[in-house]
């Protein structure tokens, strides 16, 4: 109870029983995981239907599908890896569409729940994206690339004692873990404000005077589900500029 | 004393161990397995059907989209170019034909030049042999007038005579007289 506010727990909030398998299992099939499983359906659907009859002149489906690859592919890739990146453009795509898809649902009605406030979802795909940038270091650099990654070239000798453990934290530790805490806290934080005033809408929907506030509580309300579409997209994007950033910066070595 | 110190440690660390398990359950924070496994699942799917299924198409229409644009700008620039070499071909023919023009109207020019003092020469001809023909009638017109002129006042002059004489005049011995008149008048 917050100022008369009756305000759920927040595991109830987050937290969602199993659809099926057993309560503790590594299986257990609950709402994110169908959140998941709509996002590969929806973004196959999605490119089933641009693909179905490409003209030259795109439309509909098409023109939302090309649109978007071409954002991902001009507006991330090229600016950030150049032509080289483009074979990165799969991951950075599915990656943009996955995390969309999982932040939207916390504006679809009778979901009201993005899987990336979860940290599940985040804490995987840093994860994927921190083991890719590594991997791509690893192709392109060889086993040089944990020297270069965390001893940069031309930084004068002395700096190393200072600059070595930080970099080795900055590239190994900080960035998968701020790429999931970021979207993790920013949908949650946002989960939670709709939540808030959807709690405190229903709360002054009484006979009483409190019902006169209703009406800003409802535009609050309302205002804050658009604001939430934004960085529902917000997000997304920045998790995919900054993991083509850091998969960018381990095809080469820094100079 | 040390048993019952261990009995203590091991109750201590069990109610930390059941706080921290109680607390790691309950945090909402905290990333559960279940939602890790289907979201690494579900996100390898979608990966692999992005580079096999879904965005080969796409990328396919880009290409033929940069390809047809490129073509076109191509083939727009070779039709420009053709259109500059015609207009030059165009420009060079009229350049010829104005030239040959040119060419013909003074040959024409030269022709008509040629034609025309033909023609005056034979204008100029023609007229002097009307001018002799008239001149000889002129002169054969004179001739006879004198002559009809010289009859006409030798028989006046005979006849005047005459009738001052009161006799005959051999009208013959008088031609002579009156045509050498008449000649001499002709010359003054």
């Amino acid at each position: 109870m917050i100022f008369g506010l009756e305000f759920p727990p927040i595991e109830n909030l987050v937290e969602w029983p199993n659809w099926f398998g057993p309560k503790d299992s590594f299986y257990g099939f609950n709402k994110i995981a169908f959140i998941s499983l709509v996002a590969i359906v929806a973004t196959s659907v999605l490119f089933i239907l641009g693909n179905r009859k490409r003209s030259m002149v795109p439309k509909g489906a098409q023109n939302l599908v090309e649109s978007s690859v071409a954002f991902i592919r001009d507006g991330i890739v090229l600016e950030t890896m150049g032509p080289d990146g483009m074979r990165y453009l799969p991951y950075l795509v599915s990656l943009f569409f996955f995390i969309l898809i999982g932040n939207i649902f916390e504006v679809i009605p009778f979901f009201h729940m993005p899987a990336n406030a979860r940290m599940a979802g985040p804490a995987v795909l840093a994860l994927i994206t921190w083991a890719y940038y590594i991997a791509v270091g690893l192709k392109h650099q060889g086993p040089k690339y944990f020297i270069n990654a965390i001893a940069p070239p031309g930084v004068p000798k002395a700096l190393y004692i200072l600059v070595v453990p930080i970099e080795f934290l900055s590239t190994f530790i900080v960035r998968p873990f701020s790429l999931a805490v970021r979207l993790f806290a920013n949908m949650l934080a946002g989960h939670i404000l709709l939540v808030t005033f959807s709690v405190l809408c229903i709360t002054l929907f009484t006979a009483s005077l409190l019902a006169l506030v209703l009406p800003l509580s409802f535009f609050m309300l309302v205002a804050l589900t658009g604001f939430e579409v934004m960085v529902a997209f917000l997000q997304a994007y920045i998790f995919t500029i900054l993991a083509a950033v850091y998969i960018g910066s381990s095809m080469h070595a820094e100079h | 004393m040390l048993a019952l110190v261990n009995v203590f440690a091991e109750a201590a660390a069990t109610d930390v161990n059941q706080a921290v398990a109680e607390a790691t359950a309950k945090n909402p924070i905290l990333p559960v397995m279940n939602e890790m496994f289907w979201t690494l699942v579900f996100f390898a799917i979608l990966w692999a059907l992005m580079k096999f299924v879904l965005l080969p198409p796409v990328m396919r229409t880009f290409k033929e989209r940069a390809d047809k644009v490129r073509d076109d700008q191509q083939a727009a620039e070779a039709a420009d170019t053709a259109r500059v070499d015609r207009l030059e071909q165009y420009e060079a023919g009229l350049a010829g034909a104005r030239s040959e023009a040119v060419k013909l109207i003074e040959q024409a020019r030269a022709e008509g030049d040629a034609e025309r003092r033909v023609q005056v020469g034979a204008a100029e001809a023609d007229v002097a042999s009307l001018r002799t023909e008239a001149a000889a009638e002129i002169a054969g017109a004179k001739e006879r007038a004198r002559g009809e002129l010289t009859s006409s006042i030798t028989d006046i002059a005979v006849g005047a005579a005459e009738a001052v004489v009161q006799k005959s005049i051999d009208r013959s011995a008088q031609v002579s007289v009156v045509e050498d008149y008449v000649a001499q008048a002709g010359k003054n």
